[in-house]
């Protein structure tokens, strides 16, 4: 069934002005799907994602997620869904700079039923050999995959990714989305990603493109490229 | 994981950790030592008070005989000679005298029935005991109030048998059976004897309660009659019949206007009785400072902890967010940091309970010095454990609680994205506008500090607690000097010799003076110890605060000492009237003297004189530099002597207020120290920031450290005069609640003194801080910034 919204709204009053983040959005994504969510800076993207994975709850309009209403828990409720469901990665990695990657990535299988091995998922993103080395020993794009590796262990339904390219360059960008499609392929979860970068949607099953709050195209991408073809804008 | 985390988060803190618990371990040790300490006195004195039915008030009566006393006398008795005294009356005919006092003790009865009073007569000698002079006031056993109560062995049963303050013996290497030799005349002592009506021996104006050099005794009433004194008399009351409120309203707010009692100079209840109450407020004060004290402490520690935490919870902000995200509930959060706040806290009050059980009994030993009172070896009870570690551990472990899920009830993305919490706040906005034309440099000096309005103010009252509490302890050196000591000191009567009461004074040599001496006048309602003294005396100058001489000032009014104003509350410019025999004369107060030497008037000694014998050249005493002749006074006081046993006595004190300053100073010292680091490494950021953008070391550190050392040492500044007033309050609080004296002073080196130790500890938390931070490569510390 997937990921359901129904005329969702964001609302952001500040002072006397109030703006439209989100702005009546309509979607349906299936499971398994990797979405790539397009759009300018300003234009809604991570304010959707917050109030789609219930970081934030919507002004108005209803979310659902396979069975679950989304919109209509209390923070209680959320913590539940997100801890048995989502994963996330940010343009920040937000690792806990006293734990080394083994136990950076064990603090994101402790809350889950059914998690994968952390060996398992650091062979995965490619970080065997810097099990036990510190945050602040690896470079910014062996931190995002760490931080990949912490969201993807509790096996998650749904992984949310913002900008999680954006500090990277071409190379290690290739490399982290790379890591992306392999879980997605591997273990069916789906992926929203969101980006500035247009050339990205080449790896996705479906662009989604936002501007001002509203979507303005929704594309199915037919000829999915592998991580490491894409030509970067 | 999420414990192990805490654990190496807080391990990069040991500095703040250790006085952070060197505090949390002060607070259960200043709370228990003194709680303990009291305790083992005040469970037997409260039986000891029981059992020796200890007054409920005491009358304190003319000597002089008054018309109707004289009326009466003629009636009752035969006498040969005159007698203007009951003291004298008791020498020349007992019977009479006896009849004399039956007369007022019914007198009394008959104006308020529903009371039980008894006399109590005690005569005061004076012994050579190996060079150093000793008092010892001899007390007759009563029948009914302030019976005798012996700590070990028996009454006296003859001549040859006395009882002492177990104290006394102690100090002098004596123990029962052995033999005391007064002046020749030999006792056997045969136990230690406490007397309900004397917590504290107090037989002369000055507070002197060397119990080495003065004991309580108990002899037969054979021998009490034979001793060759004077005798001093009281009454001992009981409420037998009447309610303490009834009394109040009753007796003690009409007895001084109640004509048939014209013989009363003064009823005290015994709770605001020094000689005999002292105790209770003494004991109630102690309880109730030392719980204030460690409750002081204690939030100090939250204080600590508070910022601690915050600390670390901002610095993972970013990490924090992520684990809600993924699903982390609040409480898997806050349950290591609790945890470890726990396993910190619980066994440094542990510590510091067994510390303070271990201190409790020198305490007490110190208390015992000066009070006499019966007590029992220290015991640990359930409630002081609670107390002292149960209750501050729960405290802390509750605060802090609430201190880590406020932080952590913001919503994951809030956590995520700073900009929603670090954005402006009030104060910054405020602050920016009036700061809009300073350069950008200057301006981020106060608006780092404003960033965190919490943070802020926690800073500042920090910084005010520990001005004040160095300021405190500065203003504590030398007190007990300053009570008694000084006074001494400061004049040049080096003897004082008190004439003889029937015959007149010896005429004076070289620069002797003679002086008068009356110790119980009544002054607006209160009772007082007046002293006439030439305006021109070179031998006893008075002194004002300044330290300038006044004594000439006698010529224009009266002159009270400190205590005096303190206790009772008088002022210059007051009028007040003076009651001597039964004259009343009034006066104006012109001057107040920096004197603690009890509650004393100075009066031009020819005006007394006048009111007193129509004389100009009266004098009852004499004050000499040199050594005055023992055969021509009553008694000689050495006050050479009084110095000597003063200083030894208060050793002890001086030692525990020694203590005291340095615990003070000490918790003030760790209060900079630790918010200095602490919020010093709360720039860190921006520390690197700057760095990297090219500021070098200076500018930095002028950004930085600047802001906080400006209002750091501005805090100091007002705390000053705050302190000062305080301490004046504190002074008059204390003489006229509890009849306590605390001679508290304010120096301008105190406060210089205070921000050098501020500047200092400023930088050294400074430097350490920064140390610290410049041990972390700046690509590091870039990336270990997390949001
Ligand atoms: N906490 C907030 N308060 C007020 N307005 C906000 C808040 N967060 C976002 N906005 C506004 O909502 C709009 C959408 O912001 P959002 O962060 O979703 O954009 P975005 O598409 O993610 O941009 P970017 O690519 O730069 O990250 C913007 O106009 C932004 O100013
Ligand atoms: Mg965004």
């Amino acid at each position: 069934m997937g990921i359901k919204l129904e005329n969702v709204t964001k609302i952001y009053t500040t002072g006397e002005v109030e703006t439209y983040a989100v702005k009546n959005i309509n979607l349906q994504v299936d499971n398994g799907q990797f979405i790539v969510l397009l759009g300018p800076s300003g234009s809604g993207k991570s304010t959707l994602l917050n109030v789609v994975s219930g970081l934030d709850n919507p002004t108005s309009g209803m979310i659902q997620i396979d069975d679950d209403l989304v919109s209509a828990m209390d923070s209680k409720q959320l913590t539940k869904f997100r801890r048995d469901n989502l994963g996330f990665i940010f343009q920040q990695y937000n690792l806990l700079q006293t734990l080394s990657v083994k136990e950076n990535v064990e603090v994101g299988r402790e809350v889950s039923t059914n998690p994968f091995t952390v060996e398992e998922v650091l062979s995965q993103v490619g970080l065997t050999p810097q099990t036990d080395k510190y945050p602040y020993q690896l470079s910014g794009g062996e931190q995002q995959r760490v931080s990949i590796a912490r969201a993807v262990v509790k096996n998650p339904k749904i992984m949310f990714c913002d900008e999680p390219t954006g500090a990277l360059d071409e190379e290690t960008a290739k490399e982290v989305l790379g890591v992306l499609q392999k879980l997605n392929q591997t273990y069916q979860t789906t992926v929203v990603l969101i980006t500035h970068n247009p050339s990205i949607g080449a790896m996705a099953d479906r662009i989604i493109k936002l501007n001002s709050g509203e979507v303005i195209e929704d594309i199915i991408n037919k000829n999915k490229v592998d991580a490491k073809e894409i030509s970067w804008g | 994981m999420l414990f192990k985390n805490v654990f190496r988060t807080l391990k990069k803190q040991k500095v703040q950790l250790i006085l952070l618990g060197l505090i949390i371990t002060l607070s259960s040790f200043i709370f228990t030592s003194m709680n303990y300490g009291i305790g083992g006195i005040l469970t037997p004195t409260k039986q000891y008070f029981e059992e020796a039915n200890q007054e409920d008030f005491s009358i304190s009566m003319m000597d002089y005989l008054l018309e109707d006393d004289v009326l009466y006398m003629q009636e009752q008795c035969i006498l040969s000679t005159e007698v203007y005294t009951l003291s004298s009356l008791r020498n020349i005919d007992k019977p009479c005298y006896d009849k004399m006092i039956a007369f007022r003790l019914d007198t009394i009865l008959k104006e308020y029935p529903n009371i039980n009073i008894e006399l109590r007569e005690h005569k005061d000698l004076f012994y050579n005991v190996d060079g150093t002079s000793h008092k010892v006031r001899f007390l007759k056993e009563t029948s009914n109030i302030n019976t005798s109560y012996f700590v070990e062995g028996v009454a006296p049963s003859n001549g040859a048998e006395i009882a002492v303050s177990e104290i006394y013996a102690k100090l002098n290497n004596l123990v029962i059976g052995d033999t005391i030799d007064f002046n020749g005349k030999n006792y056997q002592i045969s136990g230690y004897v406490l007397f309900p009506d004397y917590s504290l021996v107090i037989l002369s104006s000055d507070l002197i309660f060397d119990n080495r050099a003065q004991t309580l005794a108990l002899v037969s009433d054979d021998e009490f009659e034979a001793l060759n004194a004077t005798v001093g008399v009281e009454i001992a009351g009981d409420l037998f019949n009447m309610s303490k409120s009834d009394f109040e309203s009753i007796v003690l707010d009409n007895y001084r206007d109640n004509t048939n009692l014209p013989f009363i100079t003064n009823i005290v209840l015994t709770e605001n009785n020094m000689r005999s109450g002292a105790i209770y407020g003494e004991i109630e004060g102690g309880q109730a400072m030392s719980l204030g004290i460690s409750i002081m402490i204690a939030s100090i520690a939250i204080l600590i902890v508070r910022i601690m935490v915050s600390k670390v919870l901002h610095s993972q902000r970013g990490p924090i967010g992520i684990l809600k995200s993924m699903g982390y509930k609040n409480s898997e959060i806050t349950v290591p940091y609790i945890f470890f706040i726990m396993i910190m806290s619980f066994p440094m009050l542990v510590f510091g309970y067994f510390l303070g059980y271990i201190a409790a009994e020198p305490f007490k030993n110190m208390y015992l010095l000066i009070y006499l009172l019966p007590s029992t070896a220290i015991e640990q009870t359930v409630t002081t454990f609670i107390t002292a570690v149960i209750v501050p551990f729960t405290f802390i472990v509750v605060v802090s609680y609430f201190i880590i899920k406020k932080i952590l009830s913001q919503k994951p993305v809030e956590l995520l994205n700073p900009q929603v919490s670090a954005s402006a706040n009030w104060l910054t906005k405020i602050v920016g506008k009036y700061l809009k034309k300073l350069k950008i440099t200057s301006k981020l000096q106060h608006l780092l500090l404003y960033r965190n309005i919490v943070k802020f103010f926690v800073f500042l009252i920090g910084m005010f607690y520990a001005a004040f509490l160095i300021l405190l302890s500065f203003s504590m050196i030398g007190v007990f000097d300053r009570m008694i000591v000084d006074y001494y000191e400061n004049t040049n009567h080096n003897y004082i010799g008190y004439c003889d009461y029937v015959s007149s004074c010896t005429p004076l040599e070289g620069t002797q003076e003679g002086v008068i001496e009356l110790p119980s006048v009544i002054m607006n309602d209160e009772e007082i110890y007046l002293v006439g003294l030439s305006p021109d005396s070179v031998i006893h100058p008075i002194y004002d605060k300044r330290g300038r001489v006044i004594t000439s000032e006698l010529e224009d009014g009266i002159i009270i000492t400190k205590s005096l104003s303190l206790v009772k509350g008088f002022g210059v410019g007051d009028d007040v009237i003076i009651g001597v025999g039964d004259q009343e004369i009034s006066f104006k107060i012109v001057a107040i003297a920096e004197e603690y030497s009890g509650e004393k008037a100075y009066i031009n000694i020819t005006t007394l004189s006048q009111t007193l014998t129509n004389t100009d050249n009266y004098y009852n005493t004499v004050y000499s530099e040199t050594a005055l002749n023992e055969v021509d006074f009553f008694i000689v006081v050495s006050t050479i002597d009084i110095v000597k046993q003063t200083q030894s006595m208060q050793q002890m004190i001086n030692i525990a207020v020694g203590l005291l300053i340095v615990v003070s100073i000490v918790i003030g010292a760790v209060i900079i120290y630790i918010l200095t680091v602490l919020t010093i490494e709360d720039n860190f950021y921006n520390i690197s920031l700057f760095k990297v953008m090219g500021y070098n070391n200076k500018e930095i550190d002028k950004m930085i450290l600047g802001g906080y050392l400006v209002y750091g040492i501005s805090i100091f500044l007002i705390t000053m005069p705050l302190a000062y007033f305080t301490f004046e309050y504190l002074q008059v609080f204390f003489a006229q609640y509890y009849n306590v004296l605390m001679p508290f002073e304010f120096k301008l080196w105190h406060g210089a003194m205070a921000l050098v130790i501020y500047v200092v500890l400023f930088y050294a938390g400074a430097f350490s801080a920064k140390r610290h931070l410049n041990n972390i490569s700046l690509q590091e510390a870039m990336k270990m910034y997390q949001v």
